[in-house]
């Protein structure tokens, strides 16, 4: 079976950001990741090559610092990868990376399922997925905290609220976005790392897969969000304020 | 007059809150831009239809069998048929589980832009300008659509709840429901006789800042035990096995509202802020200042849980 992940490299969310003239992000204090959820679509691919073989391709679409990422699940046992390095594309917005996705997909030949993480942890949209399934003309689920296949039917849970599972039929080929917990995301080995290394990666612009679609939506900026109600903040060292909390809890909130 | 079309979301015949704040939001998006708030409901009959002209003065009515269970190609269908019909300008869906697996199909089939898990909305020059969270909620942003339609989703909470007024008028939409590709084979209670927090009047919660399932032993259930209560978690904690998914508080977990709840290594995500918000008193222990979790707690220590944890039970 022929398995797409698509990936996107995001930013670690514990670091300090700084937002450059209300537009981007400052990059320079920023350590770059796989996005959590692209890795646990990753190992779900990786789970599914090992019992039906076949071949993971991790599709990509970002700036050169990226490739580090794709290298990591090539790492993990990706086979190659496609890597849109665009500017245009990174312009855009989710419609427009959806489109190059579909593009970049249907350039491989023969995919039968396509996974990907259930949003990214930068822009925590989750519409690309659903997007690519609609581009590709093909079923989708959200949220898949369970996946079985057998020959062409995949069997799904698709996690709702408050505790419980969806369970749901659709043929392949199909794309599923899925949830963190699935799985156990493996950790490279050393082997994993120097195989990596030589493994094939294509770069391409939207223009060579023949993509040229618009954004449908316009940023217009950020900014950090200014709190109605911020806590009273404690002071002092860990002992000093431990203490003070202690007392607050007991005379002022009265809860202990 | 152009529509603002909420979509109602409804369970086992029960409207969900987040019906009725988007039949809020939808009103005051109509109101601003001077068009009129209409719902749509799709289901096996027009009895939640019914319900839904509670909110809302005008409703659109798609029933069809195949519309019992949801499915997002039936959604999709169900909403574009209306969107057609009766001269829609937006669309607004909860970003819920369902509404996330829906709502850009639905984008897609009307050639509109989406802005997805948005929490606010304002109109600008005839245009709706909509803010959302990004960065995992360290950072916010504004967008709004270039196409003539758009979709938005709203996290929950975004708008109060609409309360029930005199009942609207329900109208019957036709739509040829065709092809649905995913097949409905019922529902799994994850949690079913696991341990139930919810009755708790002390949490002690532990995220991804225990760093490990020892610690988050050491430092969070021994805190919860010390004080009469239960250990709680955020979902990494869960997704890595640190304890049992009963334990989860937030929205694909258990929703709780202790009197005391203790929030420590917990960045303060959304889904999590959503099942414990309702708490009558929140501390919140990090050792990033600028955690989202702060936003919303009475009490906060900024420091290292393995510091901070220690001298509190120090003083128990």
């Amino acid at each position: 079976m022929k398995i797409a992940v698509c990936l996107k490299q995001v930013p670690d969310m514990e670091s300090k950001f700084k937002i450059v003239e209300d537009k981007k992000i400052d990059e320079s204090q920023i350590a770059f990741k796989i996005n959590d959820f692209d890795n646990y679509a990753v190992e779900a691919a990786l789970q599914l090559k090992e019992k039906l073989g076949g071949e993971v391709i991790i599709v990509t679409c970002g700036p050169d610092r990226a490739s580090k990422d794709m290298r990591q699940a090539f790492a993990m046992g990706a086979d190659w990868g496609i890597h849109v390095n665009d500017p245009a594309v990174e312009s855009g917005d989710n419609f427009v990376v959806a489109s190059v996705l579909q593009k970049a997909i249907e350039s491989i030949g023969d995919v039968e399922l396509v996974m990907t993480g259930v949003q990214a942890e930068d822009d925590q949209a989750a519409v690309t997925g659903v997007m690519l399934a609609d581009l590709m003309g093909w079923p989708h689920c959200t949220n898949v905290k369970k996946l079985e296949i057998n020959d062409k039917t995949l069997t799904v849970n698709r996690e709702l609220e408050g505790g419980f599972n969806e369970v749901l039929e659709m043929s392949s080929p199909a794309v599923l976005t899925i949830q963190s917990g699935i799985n156990e995301p493996r950790y490279p080995t050393l082997p994993g790392i120097m195989k990596a290394k030589k493994k094939r990666l294509d770069v391409k612009k939207a223009t060579d897969l023949g993509v040229s679609a618009k954004p449908k939506t316009d940023f217009i900026k950020m900014f950090f969000p200014v709190s109605e109600h911020k806590a009273e903040i404690i002071q002092g060292d860990p002992a000093t304020a431990a203490a003070m909390l202690i007392q607050k809890l007991k005379t002022e909130a009265k809860v202990i | 007059m152009a529509r603002i079309l909420a979509i109602a979301e409804h369970k086992n015949g029960k409207l969900t809150d987040g019906t009725l704040e988007l039949c809020k939001a939808a009103k005051t998006i109509a109101s601003e831009l001077g068009l009129e708030p209409a719902a749509a409901v799709l289901g096996k009959d027009d009895s939640i239809a019914k319900e839904v002209a509670k909110y809302i003065p005008l409703v659109f009515s798609v029933s069809d069998a195949a519309l019992e269970n949801y499915t997002s190609d039936g959604y999709t269908q169900g909403v574009k048929a209306v969107v057609e019909s009766q001269d829609v300008k937006g669309v607004l869906v909860a970003h819920s589980y369902d509404g996330v697996d829906y709502a850009a199909k639905v984008a897609m089939a009307i050639n509109a832009g989406i802005v997805s898990n948005c929490n606010k909305a304002r109109v600008d020059g005839g245009a709706v300008v909509f803010t959302r969270n990004t960065y995992n909620g360290k950072i916010q942003e504004e967008k709004k659509v270039n196409t003539d339609k758009f979709v938005a989703t709203f996290e929950k909470g975004a708008y109060d709840m609409e309360p029930a007024g005199s009942p609207g008028t329900v109208t019957a939409v036709s739509a040829k429901i065709g092809a649905v590709r995913t097949t409905f084979k019922g529902l799994i209670e994850t949690m079913a006789g696991a341990v139930d927090i919810s009755q708790a009047k002390i949490i002690v919660s532990g995220g991804r800042g225990c760093k490990d399932a020892d610690k988050y032993k050491e430092f969070i259930v021994t805190l919860a035990k010390k004080l009469g209560g239960e250990f709680g978690a955020s979902r990494p904690v869960v997704d890595s096995g640190w304890t049992e998914p009963a334990r989860q508080v937030g929205q694909s977990g258990k929703t709780v509202s202790p009197d005391l709840y203790i929030a420590a290594g917990i960045s303060g995500a959304i889904q999590h802020i959503a099942g414990m918000k309702g708490a009558k008193c929140i501390v919140a222990i990090n050792k990033d200042p600028e955690a989202p979790i702060f936003n919303i707690a009475t009490y906060g220590i900024v420091g290292d849980l393995f510091e901070v944890i220690p001298a509190i039970l120090a003083n128990l």
